[in-house]
């Protein structure tokens, strides 16, 4: 007893060209969707939250002295590893170290071999060495403002500055120009005009977008790396094991090192391609997995509730009206009558018929079964809580084989 | 158009090359040329029109038995046909593996099993037939699906029948076929018969013994051809759920029980489901097809969220019986059953004919009544009490009116409902 139905078939609609050309607005805006999205992937760029990185505009980094350099006229350019760097004619190109207080011994001595001018900010203690500076820096406390103290012309331009965490001190024997010195005799700046200029930060707070526009700040900054139309800017990083390049710096070879040369890494050659196409193969198997076998199948559920829910809603509103009189006539009436039930007392049997009957099969005081069964109206939870319980104990009683 | 495995593949063996190159736009090329070559092979795919599909349901199931649904493909296309169909049901049809392979040549047909179990009484319906049709690659394909309706009529479960060899037996008994050592118990007279140690001697007639010259008996069997007409409530209460399933359900095992017990003591049985109309109705017909009419009539009864009509019920039995039978009204005793007008309604059927109202107690209600966990168990308990002692009341003055109140728990209602009827035949009072 099978029901067989027609032979059916896929209905002959418009192919997928005449539905788009119907309407025109899905496939454009879709375009435009993608284009979007995609503008947006290429586009965009992690936000920079390296300390003293011209790429970050908060308070510690140096974005406002990079932008108005480049208003300048500066060619301003940050590289991220020291071969990055490709310095092309150092005699017009300015090399600020910043935060380089971890750099390796190799990598101090190619800085050291650079020839053109460098401007450290903050710089380490070691490279500070290998450059003869002759300097020390320190930590402060203390933020003075100072006056320039010396002969250089950039700080007497800027007048006055503070003295913020680091001052640098000594420097007689390499020469240095210690300016906007303190009490104790340390300053904010140095400078060590030789072959090439090398001068120093110390209070590096006063290059950062915080600090800028205090003071003299600002001039002392701008003169300080505006020097030459060039100026490659490095901040410190750990994990950067290569080392400055500028024409002619390796000593056989003309061209400088090629960046996958200069980043040895411990994984194979090719991994990260791998890992990107199996990247892109998992975003295939989504597009497999995603395509639905026919549409979900509508299951048209019944209304159904639950009988008890009525007595339920019922018991709460006895709860929240404390209706513990109300509750507890409802118990001593179904106790009572199912007691007479069992002892065979008609319902239509009146009060002393139905109490002498449970007192005579319970054994108890008939005074003591209509106190449990017609007593007063409990007024409180413990009260009705009791009541029920007696309801029990005598129910027990009368229920006794 | 979907794609396969395969492409997903084909794009993972890209990083074999990719591992020699070193460049990341090779990987972009590698993945974005897999996913052509795919769109060209769904492309070359044969049209989804080169198919046809043919449902085949069986009329009816049981509910809870198991049965299978059919499906023809036929190729009408040119090409040899290579991919996948999937034949959707509704979810309780139970259709759990519904997805197969198609291999077709050309004009060939091929018949596809899915096995469906339903978990659910009513009309089932077919939702689309999927077909999948790959291209010479394997890549991709196209994809459609079809429109083919087809219905599953899956019948109410009748676990109940577990119970009617017992009751049949009891059956027997009163109709005095078994040897027991009692008169045949019911009321109506059937034949003298001579005298056998063991017979009760109450039943000895004696005008008859003193016409002969031996001791004759009176036979008696229960009454035959009597009328019993089943109501099943199908309004709002009958919704509600009591343990697992809604009232309803218990209702019409005990419809399908009665209907089949009272069918084989020879009286005639009809059903109507009401609330504020007709919803089913089964009547008319004798011997084996009674079983059958009536379950496929009560398949698609579902409970309706309306008050029940019982004016309109009262009338209902007093136009389809004429004589005077046994009605049995499958509803709910309810606080609001009075103020519906159940009462007048028993009062009026119960002036000419025999009434039990069968109901479905609530177990739940027993256990809210036994609580005293905490001051909210002891509310409840109450709220519990109040309930029963409103179903008592009605239950009482519904016993007033002459009418037999039968409740029971969901599962025992029909062998009770049963029971009652047995007793009532062999007391003779249908």
């Amino acid at each position: 007893m099978t029901a067989a139905t027609d032979l059916h078939r896929a209905p002959d609609g418009p192919g997928v060209l005449a539905r788009a050309r119907s309407r025109p607005l899905v496939p454009i805006l879709s375009a435009l969707f993608v284009i979007f999205i995609a503008t947006l992937v290429l586009t965009s760029r992690p936000e920079d939250t390296t300390t003293l990185s011209i790429d970050n505009s908060a308070e510690d980094g140096t974005r406002a002295v990079a932008q108005i350099l480049r208003a300048q006229g500066v060619d301003v350019r940050q590289t991220p590893t020291m071969a990055g760097a490709r310095i092309d004619d150092p005699s017009r190109t300015t090399l600020v170290l910043a935060d380089a207080g971890e750099l390796m011994d190799y990598q101090i001595d190619a800085v050291a071999d650079y020839p053109g001018d460098i401007a450290l900010i903050r710089p380490g203690q070691d490279l500070l060495a290998a450059l003869e500076t002759g300097l020390t820096a320190d930590p402060t406390l203390d933020a003075e403002v100072q006056s320039a103290q010396c002969a250089d012309a950039d700080a007497i331009a800027a007048e006055s500055v503070a003295t913020l965490d680091t001052v640098l001190s000594g420097g007689d024997s390499g020469g240095a120009e210690l300016c906007f010195v303190n009490a104790d005799g340390a300053g904010a700046y140095a400078v060590i005009d030789g072959e090439r200029r090398v001068s120093v930060l110390g209070s590096w707070p006063i290059i950062t977008n915080d600090h800028l526009d205090e003071h003299g700040h600002a001039a002392l900054s701008l003169r300080m790396l505006g020097r030459h139309e060039t100026l490659v800017w490095y901040v410190g990083d750990p994990y950067d094991v290569s080392t400055l390049t500028w024409e002619g710096s390796s000593g056989d070879g003309k061209a400088p090192p090629t960046e996958v040369e200069a980043n040895p890494d411990f994984l194979p050659p090719g991994t990260i391609p791998v890992l990107f196409i199996l990247a892109l193969t998992v975003a295939v198997a989504a597009m497999w997995r995603a395509r639905r076998f026919g549409r979900l199948v509508r299951e048209p559920l019944p209304v159904e509730v639950r009988a008890s829910e009525s007595t339920r809603g019922r018991a709460r509103l006895y709860r929240r009206a404390r209706a513990s009189g109300r509750a507890a006539a409802a118990m001593r009436a179904r106790a009572a009558l199912r007691m007479g039930r069992r002892l065979g007392v008609p319902r239509s049997a009146d009060r002393a018929a139905i109490v002498g009957a449970i007192a005579r099969a319970a054994e108890r005081d008939p005074r003591d079964v209509d106190r449990i069964l017609y007593g007063a109206a409990p007024t409180t939870d413990a009260q009705l809580m009791t009541t029920i319980d007696e309801l029990d104990t005598l129910e027990r009683e009368v229920h006794r084989p | 158009m979907y794609i396969t495995g395969w492409t997903v593949l084909l794009a993972a063996l890209g990083a074999v090359p990719a591992a020699l190159v070193h460049e990341r736009t090779f990987a972009w090329l590698w993945v974005l040329g897999a996913l052509a070559l795919a769109g060209l092979d769904a492309l070359l795919a044969p049209g989804p029109r080169s198919v046809a599909v043919r449902r085949a349901a069986p009329g009816s199931v049981r509910l809870t038995e198991s049965t299978a649904v059919t499906l023809e493909v036929v190729n009408l296309g040119r090409r040899r046909i290579h991919g996948a169909v999937r034949d959707a049901w509704q979810p309780s049809a139970g259709t759990r593996s519904d997805r197969h392979r198609l291999r077709l040549g050309r004009g060939e047909t091929m018949r596809l099993r899915t096995p469906a179990t339903p978990t659910r009484r009513g009309d089932l319906h077919a939702d689309l037939v999927t077909v999948r049709l790959e291209g010479p690659m394997r890549l991709a394909g196209r994809q459609r699906s079809l429109e083919a309706p087809a219905t599953l009529r899956v019948l109410p479960e009748f676990a109940s029948r577990k119970h009617l060899p017992s009751r049949l037996a009891r059956l027997r008994e009163i109709d005095g076929q078994t040897a027991v050592q009692l008169k045949g118990a019911g009321s109506e007279f059937d034949s003298l018969r001579e005298y056998v140690i063991g017979d009760d001697v109450r039943s000895i007639d004696w005008r008859a013994t003193a016409r002969r010259a031996e001791v004759v008996v009176k036979t008696y069997r229960p009454e035959r051809d009597r009328r019993v007409m089943i109501v099943l409530d199908t309004s709002r209460l009958s919704a509600a759920r009591v343990g697992n399933a809604p009232r309803i359900d218990a209702s019409i095992e005990a419809t399908l029980l009665l209907t089949a017990l009272a069918t084989k003591a020879g009286d005639r049985v009809q059903v109507t489901a009401f609330d504020r109309v007709e919803r089913a109705r089964a009547m008319g017909s004798t011997g084996p097809t009674v079983m059958p009419q009536l379950a496929d009539a009560l398949a698609t009864v579902t409970p309706a969220l309306v008050e029940p009509d019982w004016p309109a019920v009262a009338r209902l039995i007093q136009s389809r019986l004429s004589q005077r039978a046994l009605v049995v009204l499958l509803t709910t005793i309810d606080a609001s059953a009075v103020d519906g007008g159940l009462l007048d309604a028993v009062a009026a059927i119960a002036a000419k004919h025999a009434v039990v109202v069968a109901t479905v107690d609530d177990p739940e209600l027993a256990e809210l009544e036994a609580g005293r966990e905490d001051a909210h168990e002891h509310y409840a308990a109450a709220a519990a009490a109040r309930t029963a002692l409103e179903q008592d009341s009605v239950g009482a003055r519904v016993r007033e009116l002459g009418a037999d109140v039968v409740t029971a728990l969901p599962d025992d209602l029909a062998p009770v409902v049963a029971d009652r009827y047995l007793a009532l035949k062999a007391s003779g009072r249908l």
